[in-house]
């Protein structure tokens, strides 16, 4: 039994010890926000905050979270009231969407050690890959959400 | 005041009841809602022009005054969702906020009027349904008018329909379209609904919020591959690296030991492997060890698929087009200019892998996937089943990247093939690997171009053999499919023939964003770029010496527009300018990109491009659009190609199949020329002119032509200018 904190609320989950974070969210806890894109850490869309810190969930094996938060678009905001989402609507930057997760918890981690971030660091910290060609939205929206979150909060309830 | 008799005749079938005016609520149910003829056999028929389509396919408008859209195109990013359900509301008079979308199930009332099929491709979407769905949305408003007027008696002329609310003016009198939604859909349906005038548009032209990013910027929308059903099973695909390859055999004697293993089963090219979870089906599908005939592509790499192509050339192909006398002009020319390019295969790469999830009882099959066709996933559905069409339910979902890829739909045999076996539901999802492995791949291509010159530099003959991987299944009426974007140029060039040469490599091939015109502009608007430096003129001045006629003024527009916002002629020192242009998808579009080079670094300062798509509908999904097609031509433009080694392609993931990155992303500027003409394409159009314009720009800063993609085989690397 493995016992994960996603979202601020406890899940205990039932699965081999190798089975990658990615498939335990959308498996077993049914949040399919988080996506499958490449399974080798390659495109982002498998983006998650680990203790804030954004990680790619396809390699992360469940026995290395045990103990640590996990945030998932889903933990972000219970409304879409989040800056980096509210910033993400005011530029209509999804285009087919499924990369879009990911490329938000990045944004959300860069802005928040980042709170005014130029055009390199976005550069450096957006490595997601999106083939519908949102980047420059993307850029836009971060520019957006710059500074109007100091405290980029996951969103989520306090630890129960 | 009287009606006249047809009015009352129709005001006879309505029961006073229907009229309960604004706002008070019907208690539940659907109104100007007659069951849909969804589900039904007979794919891929138009109905007759005769029978007006029932507004109650497309259109549901309940007692709370809540509207339903019933969209013929999904949504895979491209706005589909959205602007199809502009144009209707548009003539509908219809309160937009009060709107939901719901993907239309498979039924040949939703056939692409244009393209005749269910099928979301070919930037047809708007094209085809921009009349049509103004005459339902008029039809629409015309019958809930009508059912109002009847309600108070007074003349359909007199009213009114904006926002949801009719009104009559005269008599200060209005209500809302749910509470008479009802009594209108016992109305005859208008044969001839009056059109609103371009000048009356107030949603068309505008750029509303898209229906579907609220969804997707909280995880909440659904994709494909987020489907869930009660009991299901996972399951891990697999099949021959060699794309001819077919299952010998397979021992899955190991993979029944792992966790949560199911079963195994055979595909007629590879495994299924059915488990629990989607980890232990990829962990047990990686114990089970499977023989394969590899087929006709044993042993074909890239350099023989080059070779063939090339072999191609001295075969004597089709006709496409024959202006004049091309052997004789070219035989009497001043000058004349000779010069061969090539382009590869390309995987889609859609960032959501291909997946289907199926279920199979007595009650017959449903399919839940993201689907460009839904009549098509019907169709693989019927043939592995033999059932009727009407039995099988598909549920369209979000697509993850379309493409074109998830215009076929061979995952959804699989998956139906893995359900029926199972007895269970079953989620199928291909790993990356699969994916990238086994798509329909955007067929190699070669043109060999012969040009002549009189001596005053005019392009008096141009001779165009067309090679591509096609295939002979691939067979469309009129000039060969593959020869599109060549045999359709705009130029006026007196001497024009166009040969196209079909060579099946026998791998298979599909249709890729923008299809011809994502690569055969690269080379016929590079060799137009050769023609004009050959006689040293310029080459936009050329490109617009040749279009002058009046059959190409919209694309002499975009080209002069591009032109001046890109500052042709006025390149910043040491940044050369290069510039594309074609008619696409019913569009015209020209791109300009500023370029410098130092050594063989290439620094791509600004992407420059107009279109003239006809009436924008949404401006800024428009410009997304260009964007977004943009991103995806410079891509392949760059590094792009699938490479074949034993009949299998050498490529297996993002690494080594690389998709363009955030910090490669180049400053994009994008105009929409003012126009009263009809919508064109805008979903494909961008895609194409990034790969000319790119190396003509190369060639006006280093006078090397390239001639051949990607352009990281010319030893090159990219960068970006941010300012």
């Amino acid at each position: 039994m493995n016992k994960l904190l996603i979202n601020g609320v406890h899940h205990d989950v039932e699965v081999e010890a190798d089975t990658p974070l990615l498939w335990v969210l959308r498996d077993a806890a049914g949040l399919t926000g988080t996506k499958y894109g490449c399974g080798i850490g390659a495109c982002g869309a498998c983006t998650v905050l680990l203790d804030g810190e954004p990680a790619r969930s396809c390699l992360l094996p469940v026995s290395a979270v045990v103990g640590k938060a996990v945030t998932t678009i889903e933990g972000l905001s219970a409304d879409r009231s989040h800056p980096v989402q509210q910033a993400w609507i005011a530029e209509s930057v999804p285009q087919c969407g499924y990369c879009q997760s990911g490329m938000i918890l990045a944004a959300v981690s860069l802005l928040r050690k980042t709170p005014h971030p130029t055009d390199a660091q976005i550069d450096g910290a957006m490595t997601n890959l999106c083939r519908c060609g949102t980047y420059n939205r993307v850029r836009k929206a971060i520019h957006r959400a710059a500074g109007q979150a100091a405290d980029m909060a996951t969103g989520h309830p306090a630890t129960t | 005041m009287s009606l006249n008799p047809e009015l009352k005749s129709a005001r006879a079938l309505l029961s006073r009841r229907d009229f309960i005016c604004t706002g008070a609520a019907l208690g539940g149910g659907l109104v100007l809602s007659i069951p849909l003829l969804a589900q039904e056999s007979a794919p891929q028929r138009v109905p007759a022009a005769a029978a007006p389509r029932p507004p109650s396919a497309f259109l549901q408008i309940a007692p709370d005054d809540s509207i339903t859209i019933i969209t013929p195109a999904v949504e895979m990013g491209q706005g589909g969702h959205t602007a199809l359900p502009m144009i209707l509301m548009e003539e509908l008079g219809g309160n937009w906020q009060r709107m939901r979308v719901e993907d239309a199930p498979p039924a040949s009332v939703y056939n692409n009027p244009l393209f005749r099929r269910q099928s979301t491709v070919g930037s047809f979407a708007v094209r085809g349904w921009y009349t049509e769905l103004r005459r339902i949305g008029a039809a629409g408003r015309q019958m809930l008018i009508q059912a109002a007027a009847l309600n108070w008696g007074v003349p359909a002329a007199e009213c009114s329909a904006a926002n949801s609310v009719i009104s009559h003016p005269p008599s200060s009198r209005s209500c809302s379209f749910g509470s008479v939604a009802q009594a209108a859909a016992a109305l005859p349906i208008p044969q001839d609904p009056v059109l609103k005038s371009q000048g009356e548009f107030r949603i068309i032209g505008t750029s509303p919020p898209r229906v579907d990013v609220a969804n997707k910027v909280d995880g909440s929308a659904v994709y494909g591959i987020d489907v869930v059903q009660p009991g299901m099973l996972f399951g891990a695909v697999q099949t021959c690296p060699t794309l001819s390859g077919t299952l010998r055999s397979f021992d899955d004697t190991a993979a029944r030991k792992t966790p949560g293993f199911h079963s195994t089963v055979a595909l007629p090219n590879g495994v299924v492997v059915l488990a629990s979870s989607y980890w232990q089906a990829t962990k047990a599908l990686a114990k089970v060890k499977v023989q394969y005939e590899l087929g006709a592509l044993a042993g074909v790499d890239s350099a023989a698929v080059s070779r063939r192509l090339r072999d191609g050339l001295a075969e004597q192909g089709k006709l496409a087009r024959d202006d004049g006398d091309v052997t004789a002009a070219l035989a009497t020319a001043a000058h004349t200019l000779e010069a061969h390019y090539e382009v590869p295969y390309l995987a889609h790469a859609c960032m959501e892998p291909m997946n289907c999830t199926a279920r199979v009882d007595d009650s017959g099959c449903d399919v839940w996937c993201g689907t460009q066709a839904p009549q098509d996933a019907q169709a693989a559905a019927v043939q592995v089943l033999g059932i009727p069409p009407e039995r099988v339910r598909v549920h369209t979902q979000y697509l993850g990247g379309g493409f074109g890829r998830r215009g076929e739909s061979d995952f959804v045999t699989q998956a139906v093939t893995a359900a029926k076996a199972a007895g269970r539901p079953v989620k199928l999802i291909w790993t990356r690997e699969e994916d990238i492995q086994h798509d329909f791949y955007r067929p190699a291509a070669t043109i060999r171009f012969r040009a002549g010159l009189d001596a005053g530099g005019r392009l008096q003959a141009l001779e165009c053999r067309v090679v591509s991987a096609s295939s002979p299944a691939f067979a469309f009426p009129g000039p060969p499919f593959y020869t599109g974007g060549v045999v359709d140029a705009n130029y006026a060039i007196p001497n024009f023939r166009v040969t196209g040469i079909n060579k099946d490599i026998g791998v298979r091939f599909g249709f890729w964003r923008s299809v011809n015109e994502s690569h055969n502009p690269f080379m016929v608007e590079g060799f137009i770029d050769e023609i004009a430096r050959r006689v040293a003129q310029d080459p936009y001045q050329f490109r617009r010496s040749m279009l002058l006629h009046p059959k190409a003024q919209r694309q002499l527009g975009v080209l002069d527009l591009v032109a001046e916002k890109a500052g042709w002629g006025k390149a910043r020192p040491g940044h050369s300018l290069g510039i594309a242009g074609f008619e696409s998808f019913g569009s015209f579009i020209a791109t300009v990109v500023e370029v410098s080079v130092q050594a063989k670094e290439v620094t791509i300062h600004r992407v420059v491009t107009a279109i003239d798509c006809g009436i924008a509908i949404h401006p800024d999904n428009i410009r997304a659009q260009l964007e977004g097609g943009m991103v995806y031509g410079l891509a392949a433009v760059l590094r792009g190609e699938i490479t074949l080694d034993n009949g299998a392609v050498r490529q297996t993931n993002f690494i080594d199949y690389p998709l363009l990155t955030m910090s490669e992303m180049p400053r994009v500027e994008s105009y929409i020329v003012p126009s009263t003409a009809p919508p064109g394409g805008v979903g494909e159009p961008g895609t194409g002119p990034i790969a000319p314009a790119l190396a003509n720009a190369l060639y006006a800063a280093t006078g090397e032509r390239l001639r051949s993609l990607p352009l990281s085989k010319h030893g090159l690397t990219f960068n970006v200018a941010r300012t």
